[in-house]
This record gives structure tokens, sequence and C-alpha cells, in this order.
């Protein structure tokens, strides 16, 4: 049991971390029923963008740049955590501006939208910042390792999975416990109704996919310093957000969470026990899930079954 | 449809070009198979920098046989099916009449498959599965990189003797990691070490938290790792954060130039590679600022392995070209054979030959640690040890490999 406990403990942060990845993709899915192919790309580019902003050479005129530089590098990034997903948001919004003509389309009109807007950010970055590896640079409070029965581990892993799990309440908070989220589900739900009693739809669509530009965003600075700041980063992010969502069940928030922590489960008990096995076991879970229940786990019941 | 509008580009023109053709310098088209995306597309862009270099250094000297030497490239995105699909291409519908790249020994297995069906000459300039000069040998293909069993011997012996005998390999789970694998498990078993266990890492794995748990739980004296591409730097990333990087130790196995450029910062273990820009040897100073010259403003400042394996198979593949004094492949493979290179002319500290029964490149082996003294922030290698050919040649590797005999090669000229 001892052998088997760092294991589950190893599977949950990586759980909650696919569950951060997923949320800003359930969310634009969940309102706008459009499949933002675009997020692993907003994913590197929150990455990149937060780099850019806590390494030697920011973006800044240089008397700001040097007084930047200044501040201590905690102090630094953590600005960046919020300076930098607002930075990205920006492309999110210039996205949905685009995307205004295609809705009420076939939605194959939006994921093509959205699959031109990956590639032309991936190539954007590549133009950029080239084809070279970066690191994000981090506090040394949140760096490092610490001994825990016997084991190492990363403080940097454990101060993500809290910071994915804040970030997961705060949603949830916003969606269910404010005006903003009442009305996003009721836009998910009915959008004629919401429009007749006079909400600015276009508006609640741009605001919901500026949010879920934020958090890929921010996903993206908080796994970078796991898996490496590099130019197709966002295929590696955007392939497990789409399977947790479908796991969970498309528009449901407690579904995504819930598939991020069983994905997360699942990667990490068979990388330690059946390790050929360990990206295989997420493909599997999916084709077990949606053999028996079409819908996801949370989902609303879906065409397959009717 | 394109042989038709081929057929009919040749008769109604470019007039100009199809006049220099009849004057017998036609130039001489060579197919770069290099990766531009995936796993390895950073190496195989620096691959394509130095095999371009070599070209370009070829043609401003008046071209090979009086002929200059264009090329084609494509984009082989690390997947096998596309390397064998765009090796296809450039044979038949491009004239190619010889291929140059790979990292991916699946890739390269690939296009040697296809390469092997037309007689067409193929440079594999850096896949290091030892299957390559054995099992999966051809005739028609040359291997230049040293391949995983040359670093396991260079390295594998000693850290038996001196770190402890209880072993775990990290294995990428495709043939290159699986035949470096096996050859590393050889090593230790030949030097009295024990595999206490072996984990196999899919392609593209991003978080390898579940192997390091492993590993600190079975507490071995070494990890050997054959992990490549993207995948090492993840790896690499988390071992720092860990701090593992101390105990065990850890060896693995080749660091490609373009993997360790920009995350110098997590470098860690014993590695292998055949070549650095810092050696202090006659003509390296030289070459780094050629090559410099040619790659103005590129990802990376200085040549390292990759490039410098797609420099030299491409140089020496027109320089056998030039020694044939013709294009017929056969003739250029007897060549290529016969090859040997000095070590002053390779760069490296003993003469370099390519073996005519594997065609595999035997050259010195160089093993290298992080430096904890840096020249500059280039000076990311300290070299600890060079092997000298011999000693660090696949032995086994002969008996894998089967020869196809030159008349059963399909003719080819250019």
């Amino acid at each position: 049991m001892f052998d088997l406990l760092p294991h589950l403990l190893n599977g949950l942060t990586l759980g909650l971390l696919f569950a951060l990845i997923a949320l800003g993709f359930m969310l634009i899915v969940g309102l706008m029923e459009q499949i933002n192919l675009a997020h692993g790309s907003l994913f590197a580019l929150g990455a990149y963008v937060a780099m850019q902003l806590t390494g030697p050479r920011p973006p800044l005129p240089a008397d700001l740049a040097k007084a930047w530089l200044t501040l201590p590098l905690g102090w630094r990034y953590a600005a960046t955590l919020v300076i930098a997903p607002v930075i990205v948001s920006l492309v999110g919004m210039l996205i949905e501006l685009c995307m205004r003509r295609t809705y009420g389309k076939d939605p194959l009109y939006g994921l093509l939208l959205t699959f031109g807007a990956a590639m032309v950010i991936e190539e954007l970055i590549r133009l950029v910042w080239g084809t070279r590896d970066y690191v994000l640079q981090v506090p040394s409070a949140i760096n490092g390792g610490f001994l825990f029965g016997d084991l190492i581990w990363s403080t940097y892993r454990f101060y993500a999975a809290g910071i994915a799990a804040g970030i997961i309440g705060l949603v949830w908070l916003l969606i269910e416990k404010t005006s903003f989220g009442a009305t996003v589900k009721a836009g998910a739900h009915d959008s004629e109704i919401v429009r007749a009693l006079g909400i600015n739809l276009s508006r609640l669509r741009l605001l919901v996919f500026v949010f879920g530009t934020m958090l890929a965003a921010i996903a993206g600075i908080i796994v970078a310093p796991i898996w490496g700041i590099r130019p197709h980063m966002g295929v590696d992010a955007v392939i497990p957000a789409f399977l947790v969502i479908v796991l969970g069940g498309v528009g449901s928030f407690w579904g995504a969470v819930v598939a991020g922590l069983l994905v997360g489960l699942c990667v990490g008990l068979a990388g330690a026990y059946a390790s050929e096995w360990s990206l295989l076991s997420m493909y599997i879970l999916l084709v077990a899930v949606v053999t028996f229940r079409a819908r996801g786990l949370w989902g609303k019941k879906s065409v397959l079954e009717a | 449809m394109a042989s038709v509008i081929g057929g009919t580009g040749s008769f109604f023109g470019p007039w100009k070009e199809n006049h220099a053709w009849a004057q017998g310098a036609k130039p001489i088209k060579l197919g770069l198979t290099c990766d531009a995306s995936g796993q390895y597309g950073n190496s195989g862009q620096d691959d394509f920098r130095g095999i371009k270099m070599a070209i370009d250094e070829v043609n401003a000297k008046g071209g090979v046989l009086g002929r200059q030497v264009s090329f084609i490239t494509a984009d082989t995105e690390t997947t096998p099916a596309t390397g064998s699909r765009v090796a296809e291409r450039f044979i038949t519908r491009e004239d190619c009449t010889i291929l140059i790249g790979a990292l991916h020994s699946g890739v390269a297995n690939a296009i040697t498959q296809v390469a092997s069906k037309y007689g067409v000459i193929y440079m594999n300039t850096n896949s290091s599965a030892p299957s390559e000069a054995g099992e999966n040998c051809s005739r028609v293909k040359f291997v230049w990189d040293g391949n995983g069993t040359h670093f396991s011997k260079a390295s594998v012996k000693n850290a038996v003797d001196s770190v402890g005998k209880n072993w775990m390999l990290l294995t990428n789970d495709y043939v290159w990691g699986h035949t470096t694998s096996a050859a590393t498990k050889a090593q230790v078993e030949a030097a009295g070490g024990k595999i206490i266990d072996n984990l196999f890492v899919p392609q593209n794995t991003r978080d390898f938290t579940a192997y390091l748990l492993k590993i600190q739980q079975a507490k071995p004296d070494v990890v050997a790792t054959a992990i490549g591409g993207d995948d090492i730097k993840a790896l690499r990333e988390q071992v720092a954060q860990l701090k593992l990087d101390g105990k065990p130790a850890w060896i693995n196995n080749q660091q490609d130039w373009p993997d360790v450029w920009g995350a110098p910062d997590s470098l860690f273990g014993v590695f292998g590679t055949t070549w650095y820009h810092k050696l202090q040897l006659p003509g390296v100073a030289e070459f780094v600022k050629k090559w410099q010259a040619a790659n103005k403003n590129g990802p990376i400042p200085v040549p390292g392995n990759v490039s410098y394996n797609g420099y030299m198979s491409t140089r020496e593949l027109l320089r056998a070209i030039e020694q044939a004094g013709s294009t017929n492949n056969v003739k250029i493979i007897k060549e290529i054979e016969n090859l040997k290179v000095s070590a002053t002319d390779r760069m490296q500290h003993f003469d370099a030959y390519m073996d005519p029964v594997t065609h595999q490149m035997q050259q010195t082996i160089y093993l290298a640690r992080r430096n904890a003294k840096p020249a500059d922030n280039t000076d990311l290698f300290e070299i600890i040890s060079w092997t000298e050919p011999k000693s660090a040649a696949d032995d086994a590797a002969p008996g894998k490999c089967k020869l196809t005999p030159y008349e059963q090669v399909p003719t080819v000229d250019s």
C-alpha cells in the first residue's frame, strides 16, 4: 500500500493539471458549442509571454525594463501570472471577433477557423521566438524538492496542483454564484431566450471566449516549468483537454474536473506499473466510457443515445 | 498527370535549363529528408543547416564533376509514414538520386526501405539505433552518427566498476530506445552488473513523475536512459526539479545539441556525443566560424553534433562522387565503403573509417557531462573521455547485417 500511495498522489496532482488545461476549453464548448482548436496554441502563447516578461529582456522601454528587473523574481512572477493572461486574452478576443460570422452555421466553419488560428499562432511563435526551447524561471520558494515518506517530491508540482485546485474553485464560484455565471449557463441552455431578455449575447460570447483564453494562458504558465516551453507544446495540451471534456461530458464543469483527475490517475498508475501503457491508458479509458455512455460521465443526453 | 506535365515541361521549356542540361551541366539533385516538426523537429532543422553548408561550399568551388548540386527538402514530421511518402516522392517525382537526413530511427528505416527499392543512396545522418547498421542495414544506406552500442561501450564498464552494479533502464518505446537499451543491457551484464528494471516510456511523454517515483522506490545505483528529442528535454527538467540529478548516477546514452541548447540548467549525468564545438583540435575553431557565417541569426549560435554529422556525411558523399568520377550509384557506394578520414579532417581525436560490412561510420566517441566552469554561454559540455573507433565498435552488427550484392542493386545515375 505504501508503494502505491506516492503514485496515487502523483496521479491526483497530474489530474488537477489536466483539469486546469481543460477548463477554458470546456467553458467555450459549453456556452458557444464551438470546439476551440486554438486552445493549445493559446496555452503555449501564455507560457511564451510569461517567459518573455520574467526573463532577462522584457519587452519594455529601457527605463521601465530596468525598474521591472530590479523587482525580486517572486514579484515579477506573481505579476506575470496576471499580466500574461490579459495579453493573451487580446488574441482570444481577435479570434472570437473573427468567429462571429460562423455562429448559427455549420459548426465545421468554427472548427476550421480555430484550426487555422492555431496554425497561425504556432507559426507566429516560431517567427518571434524561433524553434529553440525556453525555461520559465520560477521563484526559489516554489522550486526544488522535499522529502516525504522516504521519497523526494517536487515542490513545484504541489504548488501547481494547489494553484490548479484554487482556480477550479474560483471558476466554480464564478459560474455557480454570480449573475455572470447564471447568464452564461442560461446562454448555453437557450440563447434565444437570453437574447429576448435583453442580454447582449455577442458581448457574453466575447466575455466567455476571453475568459476561456485567460484560463488557457494560465494553464500554460503553470505547466511550462514541468513540460518546458517549445512551439508545439500546444498540441501536447489540446489533445488531453479534448479527451477530458469528452470523457467528462461536454459542457459539464464537474465532469471536466472528475475526468481530469481520472485521466491523471490512469496515466500516473499506468506509468508506474505498466509503463508502456501510460499514454495509451487515457485513450482506453475514453473508449471504455463512451462505449457505454456516449454523452460522457456528466454530459447531456447525446444524439448517439437517442 | 504529373508525368504528363513533367514531360510537357521538358519539351516546351524552360529552355535555359534544358539548354544547360544538354551541355552536361544538369545539377545533381539531392533529397533532404529532414524533420521540421514532431519530436525531432529542432534537430532535423539543425541537421539541414549542416547539410546545406556542405552543399553551398561545394557549389562555391564549382560543384561536383563540373555540375552544381541542387536539393529539395520536405518535413518528414518525425513520422515513419511521412518519411516513407517523402522519400517515394523525392525519388519518383522530383528525380532525386540521393537522399540525406533523419534523426528518428523509425523514420530512417522507413526511408531505407524506399531507397533500397530504387537503389538510391541514402545517407542516414543522425539516427542512432544500433539496428540501423545491424538488422536494418542496406547496401544503399550509410550511417554517420555514433549508435547506442558505441555510446554504451564507451561508458558502461567504467560506470559498473566505479558507481555500482544495480542498473535501471528508462527506454523510449520505439526502435532506437529498444535497440539502445538492449545494447546497454548486454554491456552491463558483461561487466558484472544487473538490470533491476526497464521502464518503457511512450513517445511524446511529457510527465515523467510516475517513472521517477518508481526509480526512487527501486534505488538503483545507475539509471541508463535511451530517451530522445523533446521527451529527454521534459525528463531533464523533471529530474532537475526533483533534485534527482546526483543520486542515482545517470547515463544518458546520447545528447543531441539541439536538445541541450535552450535548457542547459537541466543537463545532468554522463552522456555521449560525436563532436563538440570546443574540442581543442585543429580546424574546429575555423569550422565554427564558417558555420556561424552560414547560419547568421539562427536559433542556435554554434554547430553541434547533429549539424556536424549532417555536414560531414554530405561533404564525404560529394567527395566520393568526385573521386568515383561518376554519379553511378554502385560506383559511389564502393567509394564510400572504402572511406577513411584522418582525425584532422574529421576534427576528432582518432582517424575514422566506414565499415564496409555494416556501412556504419566508425569514429571517436566522446563522453561528456555538464560543464561547471563554462568559458562562455555556449560552453555547456565538459568532455571527459574519448574512445577510439575500434574500442567502441559494435561487435554484433556484422553478424546481423546482410548487404545486398552489388549486381542486385537497381542502377541509378544522376
